[in-house]
């Protein structure tokens, strides 16, 4: 779902970093390198509005354009802009300004969650592969080998119809792919965190392995978990339009940015905003997310620090 | 190395046993015993439904019916020892003997219609990856060698949002442009989807036409990704040691960069190129499908929707063996053009 070669593994800050700002931890500093970056700040912006946007698309369609998305008026199909349908209205005379704003509930929705379980499995497998080794390691590794070497479009086609896709469906099948190449990166990240001397310590004070994963080797392997899970939302919500343009995601009437780009380049070619405004929408969310994830990462990347 | 690509060619054999069963699974789930149209099918009578699944061999269990896919029932009822498996099945080679099944649909062979449509599919994605290497090389070049100036500047802007660029999105618009908007204003355009023209087409620039907008889609994605990495390798390999030595010794700036350094820098992007050959069959089917494209990505979609079941799988087994190929390829190459690696 990510490209490793996107992701530098972070490490914790050298001593002399540390030396030389004394009195700010890790995440403080991390902090000020992200407030710092103005790109990452408009990217957050944006997708702080985007969700702002999902959360209240049942107000809009009550107050603001006063159409529900799924309400046809077949008596005007394909009307342009104008007062009443401020994007004008698809082949079903459906609202376009109303159908885009629950489009990013579909998008934002099922990407956070593919994230969420993706990332939550994913490191789960990957803290038990790499803190206990050995054929445990050797049995999970292959594992993640055998998901990745299945092309995932091939996966999400088998599984979309195996589920009847809705949103939480089709959250576990994209993430079903996604949590091996999570697990992969974060387990590489464990493999070094387990032979710190901090670790040799707290267990020879007798701390059981449970503390030493959930207390130790989590919190240091956070910030990597970060980055990877910023750079992996884009990667969803790409993978979520694709699925529902190729109708094996969210299914009509249900508007998605995805299914509404289907629908389109059937009648693209008198009514070309159809098609511009979902891809336009995707494009925003995906960049958005993409940019916030290189500030996050830049943000946590020691190396980086000071380099501007 | 040798030693090494035994040892890789060993793991590779758990893994693609792991995908056929993961296929197999899925598969057996969504599709059960189904085939399509069977029930629905008013000339048949129960008894005779009864006797087609039987002579498919739906009513084994499970665990058999998995052995004679893969090709192992096969096997044990060459050695006599039929058997084990529970009765006198009608068992077919499978997988090992080079049997893909046939399709649900038609009846015809599942590698006969993959192998039909391979040459497409490989066809689009060469010239992806060709056109995509042959732009972001010079590209990463330049913009490493003016780092910071308003052209780097522009690239690095345009490659971070060609990252998030839909791909059919932007076959719709090229579709538009120089298809539908081409053809109105009179201009040359472009066809908008096939391989070749369905009267009078199949020549070398009939081809080329219906080529060029889906290869320039699916580069352009490899183009964002492809640029960045030469660009950064190019930076790093500029600051290393031996380039300082080249210019200390007064090699000019052009034949340190462009021979000395240039080499070093392109040399990790093999690897990035060989990791795209797994995708050379499925990292095209979305493409496929917008542009019509007659490859293995369409035939996978149209059969999918069409529930031909043993036709996605035994594509989606066919492809997981290239990927699990194309990646021991990529990491022989590797080491065949960057001499620092040595597989112990």
């Amino acid at each position: 779902m990510i490209d490793s070669a996107q992701v530098a593994t972070t490490q914790p800050p050298p001593l002399e970093a540390a030396r030389a700002r004394p009195g700010r931890g890790f995440w403080r500093q991390s902090w000020d390198e992200l407030s710092a970056n103005g790109a990452g700040l408009t990217a957050a912006g944006v997708l702080v509005f985007l969700i702002l946007v999902a959360v209240t698309a049942p107000l809009t369609s009550h107050f603001v354009t006063h159409y529900v998305p799924t309400a046809q008026d077949l008596n005007d199909p394909f009307s342009k802009p104008s007062r009443i349908h401020w994007l004008g209205t698809d082949e079903l005379g459906r609202d376009t300004f109303t159908r885009l704003v629950y489009g990013a509930q579909v998008t934002l929705g099922i990407g956070f969650l593919t994230v969420a379980i993706a990332l939550t499995v994913g490191t789960a497998v990957a803290l038990v592969a790499g803190y206990y080794g050995r054929l445990l390691d050797d049995v999970l590794m292959r594992v993640v080998d055998v998901v990745l070497a299945i092309p995932p479009v091939f996966l999400y086609i088998l599984m979309s119809i195996l589920f009847r896709p809705t949103a939480i469906t089709l959250s576990v099948i994209i993430a079903s792919v996604g949590w091996a190449s999570l697990a992969r990166l974060v387990r590489s990240e464990v493999l070094s965190l387990r032979t710190r001397d901090y670790m040799l310590a707290t267990r020879s004070l007798g701390a059981g392995d449970l503390r030493l994963i959930l207390r130790h080797l989590v919190p240091n392997a956070l910030p990597l978990m970060i980055v990877a899970a910023s750079l992996a939302l884009a990667q969803v919500v790409l993978i979520e339009a694709a699925l529902d343009f190729l109708g094996l995601g969210i299914q009509p009437p249900t508007a998605s940015w995805g299914n509404m780009l289907s629908n389109a380049q059937v009648y693209f070619v008198h009514s070309t905003w159809l098609v511009v405004l979902p891809g336009t929408c995707i494009f925003i969310t995906v960049l958005a997310a993409n940019l916030f994830g290189n500030a996050i990462r830049d943000a946590f990347d020691p190396r980086l620090r000071g380099a501007a | 190395m040798a030693g090494y690509l035994a040892r890789r060619l060993l793991w590779a054999i758990p893994v693609v046993f792991g995908v056929t069963l993961i296929t197999f699974l899925l598969m057996h789930f969504t599709a059960g015993n189904y085939v399509p149209g069977l029930e629905l099918n008013p000339n048949l009578k129960p008894s005779d439904v009864e006797r087609i699944r039987e002579n498919l061999g739906l009513d084994r269990p499970l665990i058999v019916q998995y052995l004679d896919w893969v090709g192992v029932g096969s096997i044990i009822q060459a050695v006599g020892l039929a058997g084990l498996l529970g009765g006198s099945h009608n068992i077919q080679p499978g997988l090992l003997e080079g049997n893909f099944g046939r399709s649900l649909i038609d009846g015809t062979p599942v590698l006969r219609d993959i192998i039909e449509r391979l040459p497409n599919t490989i066809e689009l994605t060469l010239t992806a990856i060709f056109l995509g290497a042959a732009i972001s090389i010079p590209v990463g070049v330049v913009s490493a060698l003016r780092r910071g100036s308003r052209l780097d500047q522009t690239v690095t802007a345009a490659s971070v949002g060609g990252f998030a660029v839909p791909q059919f999105w932007l076959g719709l618009l090229l579709i538009l442009l120089f298809s539908v908007q081409f053809h109105a204003w009179g201009l040359p355009w472009l066809p908008s989807g096939g391989a070749t023209s369905p009267l009078g087409g199949g020549d070398v620039v009939d081809r080329l036409e219906h080529l060029v907008m889906p290869a320039l889609v699916l580069a352009f994605f490899y183009l964002s990704t492809w640029s960045r990495f030469v660009r950064s390798s190019m930076i790093e390999t500029l600051s290393q040691d031996y380039v300082r030595t080249a210019r200390a010794k007064g090699m000019t700036d052009r034949r340190t960069v462009y021979v000395h350094a240039l080499r070093n820098a392109v040399a990790p992007l093999v690897t990035l190129v060989g990791l795209e050959l797994p995708g050379l069959v499925s990292g095209a089917l979305v493409v496929e499908v917008v542009f019509g494209w007659p490859g293995i990505g369409l035939l996978a979609f149209q059969r999918a929707i069409q529930t031909d079941y043993t036709m996605v799988m035994g594509i989606t087994t066919f492809a997981a063996i290239l990927v699990v190929a194309g990646n021991l390829l990529a990491d022989v190459l590797y080491a065949v053009v960057d001499p620092r690696v040595r597989y112990a």
